[in-house]
């Protein structure tokens, strides 16, 4: 089952949500952590795991061959990402921060004179504690295009069938990377505050979630400072069920503050909610 | 006129709180203009007590185009489905067709350019909004929003720079305060790009360290001078310790350190600025807009 842990508001909680579940759910599960917040994955750091470095991720990127090119200006047409400059009479300057990775200038170039060359855009690494597996990716710094990064993040999942959960940790906000984790996925946590600001940003994550067509649950944290109420509207306006609240505590802080997990009673009874959805 | 980002790679440190209590109190000296250039969450305009429904008008924003399909024409060659760069494209088997995925769609147009029927073609899509208020406070606030499952925040966080330029330049203004998202990703490349000072926020965990240390290499691949807040720094000071080493070693200018309390979620709640929630709160915040006058004369 693949269950992702999103939220809308960055510092909710997420990973420490993602985390905690992961630990408590592999003492009698076979689990696999996915972390998708690719821009600044995080998981590793509080489960102490050192990851190995599996795979590179890159995305295609146009290389001209001058002797070909007739300096139609073709290529900068098509181009919506005005990744290619092009001035009449030269050849086409291509501004590598810029491209994509779509290849419409090799599709359009009438004399071929376009070649797909590669730009790295990411890393995916492995590692694991005990038995929880953690498979992360982080992007190379300047890309914009970070979905294709989560995409094969997912892709590289073997034998998905062995795990009986999936945890997908995702990036804040509601942007293309983080619809890129969501998408698949058979339920969504989505952890957030008693702050207007959270509130805020869980309606948008609700209203993304809805389009989707993937169910929420949401994990309310730390409960008890702020004001309860402004969530607790929205999961009835939503018909969404809180699942789960986490008050707001100095141990948890502390630990992780360590780069530790933590472990709870609020955690382990969460689990156990979660375990009764495993497919039979 | 200066352009003041305030960033952070994790999310939650605290960025959206520091920028409105800074718009307030730089407001009483300059004029500015302050820009929520978190178009995928934007939380700045509630932080100053303003919802979505007190801005004047929203203007909606077309930055994107979506691949768009006739069935008629298509003659079921499968060469979009093979150039497809972002998995946007699925084949329904039964029906022998393309269906597209306007959730993954880039709208780059190569399906388009490829396809030997002339089936597809992009059409405009509204992604997003833009607004911009005049806040009780002595500056104007503009924001942008994301359409839900629209991609190119990115361009719509563009399209709210441009705003805030174009007031800056009617209002004279001497600032612009831009706050951006959370990570490293399009929408943080785009509020960064052209700033003249970048304030990056953080605090003394290793999650949030880690997550800076990438959020200034973004910064300084596009070479903008910075400086750092470590936000909450009490909760664990020899990790505090850590990260000003770590600014030490590096020649990183420490702008401020805030404490953890309670009274940053109780003025959260009462939607008002620390500084205006609680006075005694106002020298520390000052403080920091001395250093960061002190910066960006250098």
């Amino acid at each position: 089952m693949k269950i992702a842990i999103t939220g809308g508001k960055g510092g909710t909680g997420k990973s420490t949500v993602a985390t905690a579940l992961a630990v408590e759910l592999s003492k009698k599960n076979k689990v696999l952590l996915l972390d998708a917040d690719v821009d600044c994955p995080n998981d590793h750091i509080i489960l102490n795991i050192k990851r190995k470095k599996i795979k590179e991720v890159y995305q295609p990127i146009p290389k001209f061959d001058f002797n070909k090119c007739k300096k139609c200006g073709r290529c900068a047409e098509v181009c919506r990402e005005h990744a290619i400059v092009f001035i009449k009479d030269k050849y086409p300057i291509l501004i590598p921060e810029q491209c994509i990775g779509c290849s419409a200038c090799m599709i359009a170039c009438p004399n071929n004179a376009i070649d797909k060359d590669k730009k790295k855009i990411g890393t995916i690494y492995s590692g694991n504690r005990k038995n929880l597996n953690l498979l992360s990716a982080e992007t190379e710094i300047g890309v914009e295009e970070e979905s294709p990064v989560v995409n094969a993040l997912k892709d590289h999942i073997k034998n998905k069938e062995e795990y009986d959960f999936i945890l997908i940790d995702t990036s804040p906000g509601t942007h293309c990377n983080v619809i890129s984790a969501l998408q698949g996925c058979e339920l969504a946590f989505c952890v957030t505050e008693p702050t207007p600001l959270g509130a805020h940003d869980l309606k948008l994550t609700l209203d993304l979630l809805k389009k989707l067509k993937v169910p929420a649950k949401i994990i309310l944290n730390r409960a008890d400072i702020g004001n309860k109420n402004l969530i607790k509207e929205l999961a009835k306006e939503y018909k969404i069920e809180i699942i789960a609240e986490i008050p707001y505590s100095k141990k948890i802080l502390k630990l992780y503050s360590k780069g530790k997990p933590i472990e709870n009673e609020n955690i382990k009874k969460t689990a156990e909610k979660i375990n009764k959805f495993k497919k039979k | 006129m200066k352009r003041i980002t305030i960033l952070s790679g994790k999310g939650g440190t605290g960025k959206t709180t520091l920028s409105s209590n800074l718009a307030i109190l730089l407001s009483k000296n300059k004029k500015i203009i302050v820009a929520d250039c978190d178009s995928d969450a934007p939380n700045l305009g509630l932080a100053l007590g303003i919802q979505e429904k007190d801005f004047p008008s929203w203007k909606k924003v077309q930055t994107n185009e979506k691949a768009v399909f006739d069935k008629e024409k298509c003659n079921s060659c499968k060469k979009c489905l093979e150039v497809c760069n972002f998995g946007a494209i699925k084949w329904d088997n039964k029906k022998n067709k393309p269906v597209f995925n306007n959730f993954l769609c880039e709208g780059c147009g190569s399906c388009m350019l490829i396809c030997p029927n002339k089936a597809i073609n992009l059409i405009k899509v509204n992604n997003g909004k833009i607004s911009f208020v005049k806040t009780k406070y002595n500056f104007s606030l503009v924001s942008g929003q994301l359409k839900i499952g629209s991609t190119g925040s990115g361009k719509v966080v563009g399209l709210i720079k441009e705003k805030a330029e174009k007031l800056a330049k009617k209002e004279k203004a001497e600032i612009i305060l831009v706050d951006s998202a959370a990570g490293v990703g399009c929408p943080v490349i785009a509020s960064i790009q052209g700033s003249d000072f970048i304030v990056a926020v953080t605090e003394p965990t290793p999650s949030a360290l880690h997550d800076l240390k990438r959020a200034l290499r973004t910064v300084e691949h596009f070479r903008i001078p910075y400086g750092i807040i470590i936000n909450k720094y009490d909760l664990n000071k020899k990790f505090s310790k850590k990260i000003e080493k770590f600014m030490e070693k590096y020649n990183i200018p420490l702008l401020g350190k805030i404490p953890y309390n309670k009274k940053f979620v109780r003025a959260l709640v009462n939607l008002t600025p620390i500084v205006v929630y609680d006075k005694e709160f106002e020298p520390l915040f000052k403080k920091i807009i001395e250093k960061i006058n002190k910066e960006i004369k250098k």
